[in-house]
């Protein structure tokens, strides 16, 4: 699933809060190791909700919550998980966070609830939150667990902001809802009806895989 | 490492307590804010359909502008005030689920009647609000449909749709396109025609039942057209009751 | 027909892939050759056609509001919603488990060729998706399995064309950075361009 596996090793004395090797945790996934375009993780329900900004900020929020917090937990109690149970396990805590997630969205945020609909169950089968689980907080300590969530969890939420970037901004002629085109006087800013369909997406997250390999050369044989 | 299965199950009734405590914890604990935002939502959506609320930002405003304007009661398909559910248990207007209702037979549902007043210690009624419901291109299509007082005239429509296609069915949730039925007729003499989208936008000469229509989304204005035509019907013995003013209705 | 048209909806014009995006981890990751997508679609119509009704049954007896009735008058404003998540992935990953042992027992030559997709599937989005979709949709329980089954086959068709265009793209000179992921990305959005003219089609 990933290529992060690392053991961290036994107890150097009181490594700093910000060690350079913490300070990789948290930046890798962000460009070289990006859950979405380099991993091939969580594209799922990566697309789906990205027709506009506002949705994929919240959705991004609940997903850094919950890669951040099943990876606290998964992480404090990894010694006890029997190992033949571990997934149902791993899938169980998953399913109370994002149950939280969503009853927090219904309760103070009605009108998010009703957009993403079931999407927020999906963060669930979101293969980025299970892949941290397994290959990184099933073997490490706590705080480079929340670290490593952390990381994993803007990887995911820049690029799908990028993504809402585009399609709302060419499909809607908008960003954050704010129309853009009106704005600057371009009244009749002629709209893009494929970016606001499924269509758009693919198109725009291949283009955006291409720059930032193109960026990076990282290269898939 | 092997683990006996006593400890395999232990450790799982255990993890099961603690997250499903976990989980009705807050499920109670949030219970009450979720159903105000549920009532909330109910709420402006009916007021939409008259005024614009847009300006109201804070919650309790329009909760507070709903409990002044708005007054609620529920009819049946020949018109009389019923105030229990089909198992009979009592009920009010906000709380009947329109989709649930369009399950069972026309003369089975309770039709919720919304009235709304301008001035709220006087008896005339400004505008009368129908919930609706139907079927859309792919999915269903709900709406409010608001009359004026001669309950003849509309006054302005909500609509929401669960996925029509973006940008050409899905714009009848838009301003623009909702405005272009105020101002229609929905009764010609005393024979009720209802109005309809027609086919093709930027129609000219359209009369007072017709609407003008969303280029690409003849479908979804048909099902528009369907429901408005089937509800205005079950609410036909309503409107005909209050408009003779006669019957306990009407005195309201 | 109201049932075959759900399963036809659900196949062609609310395609998980296309529409929804869901499934995709798998998607991308096993589309590669035509014999193993072909595994792994057929085991995914038959744990979403599983899946589907018994979510719906647990859904209408146990966890909607006043689901419990049933149990007699002190239960009917019981609400478990809240338990929704938790119970449909447990269902779907203890069925998944049921459903490979059955297969085991009963056709070992099934099994050798499905078996290794089945244990892939519990983390599958599309087979999640379906369930949570099936209840905001408000289905009945016949409308449901068509639903389940004709999401199961869509997604079936999806994975099968990808993999046929990415043998073929084998010899294709694509520029490095648009390499797998990329191209791939842009393929399926090409491909949904197509399944798009389905959309004007009145059932």
């Amino acid at each position: 699933m990933s290529t992060e596996t690392a053991e961290v090793k036994e107890k150097k004395p009181a490594e700093a809060l910000f060690s350079k090797r913490r300070r990789r945790i948290v930046s890798d996934p962000l460009n070289e190791d990006n859950p979405i375009t380099v991993q091939v993780l969580g594209i799922c329900s990566a697309l789906a909700i990205t027709i506009k900004m506002e949705p994929t900020l919240v959705m991004s929020i609940a997903v850094i919550a919950v890669v951040v917090f099943s990876n606290l937990f998964i992480s404090l109690i990894r010694d006890l998980i029997p190992g033949r149970v571990r997934i149902i396990v791993q899938l169980a805590v998953i399913a109370t966070l994002v149950t939280l997630v969503s009853e927090v969205l219904k309760a103070y945020y009605f009108d998010m609830y009703k957009v993403l609909g079931a999407f927020v169950g999906l963060i669930i089968t979101n293969c980025i939150v299970m892949g941290r689980l397994e290959a990184f907080a099933m073997a490490n300590k706590p705080y480079d667990s929340i670290l490593d969530g952390l990381g994993s969890g803007f990887g995911y939420a820049w690029i799908i902001l990028v993504v809402a970037f585009f399609r709302e901004l060419f499909g809607s002629g908008s960003i954050m809802n704010f129309k853009v085109f009106d704005a600057i006087g371009w009244e009749s800013f002629p709209t893009n009806g494929l970016m606001v369909d499924s269509i758009g997406a693919f198109m725009v997250l291949g283009i955006l895989i291409w720059v930032q390999r193109a960026k990076t050369g990282y290269v898939e044989h | 490492m092997q683990r006996s299965n006593t400890y395999i199950i232990l450790f799982s009734v255990a993890l099961t307590v603690i997250l499903g405590g976990l989980l009705s914890l807050a499920s109670v604990g949030l219970k009450p804010a979720q159903q105000k935002q549920i009532e909330l939502d109910t709420k402006k959506k009916i007021l939409g359909a008259v005024m614009d609320i847009s300006s109201y930002n804070d919650p309790n405003a329009i909760l507070a502008l709903y409990d002044e304007k708005v007054e609620s009661m529920i009819v049946d398909i020949n018109g009389d005030e019923v105030t229990t559910d089909q198992k009979g248990n009592p009920v009010t207007a906000e709380k009947v689920d329109i989709q649930k209702n369009y399950r069972f037979p026309a003369n089975e549902r309770l039709f919720p009647v919304y009235k709304f007043k301008e001035d709220p210690s006087s008896d005339k009624v400004d505008a009368y609000i129908f919930p609706m419901f139907g079927a859309g291109l792919w999915d269903w299509i709900s709406g409010y449909m608001a009359l004026e007082n001669d309950l003849n005239t509309i006054k302005g429509v909500a609509f929401d749709h669960k996925q029509e296609t973006p940008g050409l069915g899905a714009r009848i949730t838009s301003e623009e396109v909702q405005s272009r039925f105020v101002g229609k007729k929905v009764f010609e003499g005393s024979e009720l025609v209802s109005v309809s989208m027609v086919k093709g936008e930027g129609n000219a000469g359209l009369t007072e039942h017709q609407v003008d229509g969303m280029s690409g989304a003849t479908l979804t204005g048909k099902g528009v057209n369907a429901m408005l035509q089937s509800y205005l019907g079950y609410y036909e013995s309503y409107i005909n009751k209050v408009k003779s003013g006669n019957g306990k209705v009407a005195l309201n | 027909m109201e049932i075959f048209n759900i399963a036809l909806k659900a196949t062609f014009i609310d395609n998980m892939v296309f529409a929804y995006f869901l499934g995709m981890c798998s998607f991308l990751a096993v589309s590669k050759k035509v014999s193993t997508a072909f595994g792994l679609g057929m085991a995914v119509i038959f744990v979403l056609t599983i899946t589907v009704p018994v979510n719906w049954l647990l859904q209408e007896y146990v966890l909607k509001e006043g689901a419990l009735a049933w149990l007699g008058e002190d239960f009917a404003t019981v609400d478990l919603t809240f338990l929704q998540f938790i119970m449909f992935i447990a269902v779907i990953a203890s069925m998944v488990q049921l459903v490979e042992m059955v297969i085991e027992k009963f056709s070992p030559a099934l099994y050798g060729s499905l078996g290794i997709f089945l244990p892939l599937i519990a983390v599958n989005c599309a087979i999640l998706g379906a369930s949570l979709f099936m209840v905001q949709r408000d289905y009945t329980i016949g409308q449901a399995t068509a639903y389940g089954f004709g999401s199961g086959f869509g997604w079936f068709l999806a994975i099968i064309a990808l993999a046929a265009i990415r043998e073929k793209l084998k010899y294709s000179n694509v520029p490095d950075g648009l390499k797998g992921l990329g191209i791939t990305m842009l393929i399926t959005g090409l491909m949904g361009l197509a399944f798009k003219s389905f959309i004007g089609i009145a059932l």
